[in-house]
């Protein structure tokens, strides 16, 4: 049993301590994924706080034999899922990019410069715009490899899909997101048509 | 897409393919202009992806984390207020003002014993006017085995069959 799955049955015997770890191991990268997955900064705080607090209170729903980490991520994408639902009554008018004025986190040491700043800013809403025109689904899935590095053998357990699927939707999101990208560095404002 | 390979070049950047088709891609890509076009910019994106800064939640997470675990779970009416929009809930709150200050002067004159026992009350008010959004688990994602009674019982405080 790994040590995140200890720590777990701890939680479920009302451990407050081991839920601390726990949080503490796993905070950045759940709100890391709120935050590609929604593309607003408060919305993935309230989110991640929502997730962890679902956490807490289902712990007994937890069983040993899953992996901690595709439990915790089932519950954040099914969390931010019904939050994007939720999002067709209250929130298609909000920002899906990073917002202009907001500084950006853990910069490379190059980034320091203002037109690298100004760059990689830029860059990150394009990258947020690309995200935004995913499927649920594919976003899910597109953010779990790329921002949580995580196995598509692992992903097709959080998304309770075929491996198969799974390769399918990251190559898809994947190729959506790389035109996106190749149109922002061209300076256009939509995907170029490309062959892939 | 004309390659038949073509569907396997993000699984092979991402080195989740097995060694047999791993060899059989590689072997394509030394073949094909188009594929190889294609793996380049995948293998492009994913650098650029790599070197996007992370999102740093605020230090103050925990903290408000650790400080709801003591609060007790929201009411199915603390929700409904959370999620509904202004757009929807703003009117809806409004017709409920209405109802209630109907419902008080019926209840303060002869008419008032008439009402059913449900309209007297406002969460039962509450609930009537959100029917629709209440019937709807998945947007809810109600949790709570209380609320999960009361939407199972919809139908019937609703005064339907």
């Amino acid at each position: 049993m790994d040590a995140d799955a200890e720590l777990m049955l701890r939680v479920v015997a009302g451990d407050r301590a081991a839920f601390a770890s726990l949080f503490d191991r796993h905070h950045r990268g759940v709100a890391q994924f709120a935050f590609r997955f929604v593309g607003d900064r408060a919305r993935a705080e309230e989110l991640t706080q929502d997730i962890f607090v679902k956490l807490y209170r289902n712990a007994s729903r937890y069983r040993p034999s899953a992996k901690f980490t595709t439990y915790l991520y089932r519950v954040a994408a099914n969390h931010c899922l019904n939050e994007v639902r939720r999002g067709e009554y209250r929130v298609k008018h909000l920002s899906t990019a990073c917002e202009d004025d907001e500084p950006l986190e853990t910069p490379a040491p190059e980034a320091h410069r203002p037109d690298h700043q100004l760059a990689a800013r830029e860059l990150q809403s394009a990258v947020g715009r690309a995200l935004a025109a995913l499927s649920t689904r594919e976003r899910t899935a597109f953010t779990l490899c790329r921002f949580e590095g995580m196995a598509y053998r692992d992903i097709a357990e959080v998304l309770q899909a075929s491996e198969a699927a799974v390769k399918s939707l990251i190559h898809r999101a994947t190729l959506s997101v790389a035109r996106h990208i190749q149109a922002f560095q061209a300076g256009a404002d939509e995907p170029l048509r490309s062959r892939a | 897409m004309s390659c038949d390979l073509e569907s396997e070049l993000t699984a092979y950047v991402d080195g989740e393919l097995s060694p047999q088709l791993t060899t059989a891609v590689r072997a394509h890509l030394a073949g094909c202009a188009a594929c190889r076009s294609t793996e380049a910019l995948l293998r492009g994106t994913v650098a650029t992806l790599d070197a996007l800064p992370a999102f740093e939640p605020s230090v103050g997470l925990r903290h408000s984390v650790m400080e709801r675990l003591d609060a007790p779970p929201s009411t199915l009416g603390e929700r409904l207020r959370r999620w509904l929009p202004p757009s929807v809930f703003l009117p809806s709150a409004a017709v409920l003002v209405s109802a209630v200050v109907v419902a008080v002067l019926l209840t303060s004159g002869s008419l008032g014993h008439r009402l059913p026992a449900e309209l007297r009350d406002s969460q039962a008010l509450d609930v009537a006017m959100n029917y629709d959004v209440l019937r709807d688990y998945d947007v809810l994602g109600v949790d709570n085995p209380d609320d999960v009674e009361v939407v199972a019982q919809l139908d019937r405080l609703e005064g339907g069959p």
